[in-house]
């Protein structure tokens, strides 16, 4: 079979809606962009954790603590389950981990923005949760098994994420005027850089057309940002609380609701590494990474003394 | 990173929802010895109380067939067939969005002699993925610690969408303002 059979087999599969598994023929440019994808996506998941995981021990009560204690956790399962996805395309986790310490790695643009009071832990909930959600049960869709299996995992477990946060919106929204005030200043804070995260306007989106046509998204990124508007602009209303955007309207005619322009200066500047956060951020994971090097020591020396060789 | 610095061997895992259902393939954790694959993948796949048992092998201990491998360059060829039979467990991938799940054991020679026997075997429904270990690979949770690796994950109710009531403090606060849905 030639290079073009092999592609024909394969599209033709990916058109009868079959999965691609490890060991099944697939272009390398199909390898390249899921370990690119699915790479980042881990990081996002590892990098997310992080301004979050800055008001665990400033929870307002236990329930909220153990809820948002839990939530950070998912998080660190979900960059693993991310991980393992693309280490079954032959990435190794050394330089995937490698990529994201020295700069090297893109991941969601909106973690590079801080959490600056407790209702952030709220709207990241529901925005940031809700947007990546529903990226991700339209990935659960992927043609690549791996990553697919790993979406509905993590679709099943996020669920309560985005209500968790989504409920203490309301509560807040229905509170004292100060906690009315705290919770939209979060809102003004987190709301563009959500809309930002389903990436650039289709037309700017360089990588979409491969990615649509191998079945790896079934959405465009202008789609899924239209349902995250759509989904979330009425119930924003509804609570009485304002979104940071004076051109928002409602089109009658398509039934969505419409969008003022976005800054993309802002969005490529953060993505590139000069966001609020950025290098905080790169510096968290650093020294995470070296502060666990002696315990990664030690039981290297262990299974050495155990077994006279660490298992290959 | 420092020269040597590893993230060691990948094992891949196998989850049990209930006693009488068969493991099924969860993804991989990275350990330097079986214990600690077990308690990585503890930690990592049972956040929720849906595990009663773990097991864990060496991903390049794990002999791999897809159906797509099968009919473009056919079984792979047995070398060896003279050694002893052993034990070798199959897991086959059955749809297309489904995942590994354990389906039987069956004794052969070698991996390639394994998988064969898989495809004879457990294939004739169809079959996605195979993939055959041999027993002794396999590294599995006591069943006598069942209570203290899996029953931590009962007692924490808000790991579920089910604890929050969204849907009821939305439709609340539209009958306060007499907004009728």
């Amino acid at each position: 079979m030639t290079e073009a059979d092999h592609l024909a087999a394969f599209e033709a599969r990916i058109s009868r809606g079959e999965k691609i598994e490890p060991g099944d023929w697939m272009p390398d440019e199909y390898r390249r962009q899921l370990i690119r994808m699915i790479s980042q996506h881990a990081h996002s998941e590892i990098v997310g954790m992080l301004p979050e995981g800055e008001w665990i021990t400033r929870a307002p009560n236990l329930r909220r603590k153990m809820v948002l204690l839990a939530k950070v956790q998912d998080e660190a399962g979900h960059g693993q389950y991310l991980y393992h996805a693309a280490e079954t395309l032959g990435a190794t986790r050394e330089e995937m981990i490698e990529a994201l310490l020295s700069g090297k790695a893109k991941y969601a643009q909106v973690f590079n923005y801080p959490s600056l009071s407790w209702a952030d832990m709220g709207v990241i909930g529901w925005f940031v949760d809700g947007a990546a959600i529903l990226n991700q049960t339209m990935l659960a869709h992927c043609s690549y098994g791996p990553y697919s299996r790993a979406m509905i995992r993590i679709s099943a477990e996020e669920s309560f994420h985005m209500k968790q946060g989504k409920e203490q919106v309301i509560v807040l929204s229905q509170g004292t005027e100060a906690q009315k005030a705290m919770v939209q200043d979060a809102i003004n804070r987190w709301w563009w850089p959500s809309v930002m995260m389903f990436g650039p306007h289709d037309q700017d989106s360089p990588n979409s057309p491969a990615l649509i046509k191998w079945g790896i998204k079934t959405k465009t990124n202008d789609e899924l940002r239209q349902d995250f508007v759509n989904q979330m602009t009425p119930e924003v209303f509804e609570l009485g609380l304002r979104l940071p955007d004076p051109d928002l309207r409602y089109d009658e005619a398509s039934g969505n609701w419409i969008h003022g322009p976005i800054d993309w200066d802002e969005f490529w500047r953060v993505v590139k590494g000069d966001g609020p956060c950025n290098a905080e951020r790169i510096a968290a994971r650093t020294k995470a990474h070296e502060d666990g090097l002696w315990v990664r020591q030690a039981l290297e020396a262990y299974s050495l003394r155990e077994t006279g060789a660490v298992a290959a | 990173m420092t020269s040597g610095d590893t993230q060691w061997p990948r094992y891949q895992v196998f989850h049990q929802e209930g006693p009488d259902r068969p493991h099924v393939n969860s993804g991989s954790v990275h350990a330097t010895d079986e214990e600690m694959a077990l308690q990585n993948a503890r930690d990592v796949f049972v956040r929720r109380p849906d595990c009663v048992s773990l097991w864990a092998v060496l991903a390049t201990d794990i002999h791999s067939l897809t159906a797509e491998e099968l009919e473009r360059e056919g079984l792979p060829e047995s070398k060896n067939e003279d050694g002893d039979a052993q034990t070798y467990q199959v897991f086959l991938k059955k749809t297309h969005s489904g995942s590994h799940g354990h389906v039987g054991a069956i004794q052969a020679t070698s991996p390639a002699a394994a998988l064969a026997a898989a495809v004879a075997n457990y294939g004739s429904q169809g079959g996605i993925v195979w993939w055959v270990v041999s027993d002794t690979s396999i590294v599995r949770t006591d069943p006598g610690e069942i209570d203290s690796l899996f029953q931590s994950a009962m007692s924490k109710p808000y790991r579920s969408q089910s604890f929050y009531h969204t849907v009821t403090l939305m439709r609340r606060l539209r009958e306060k303002k007499g907004i009728r849905e």
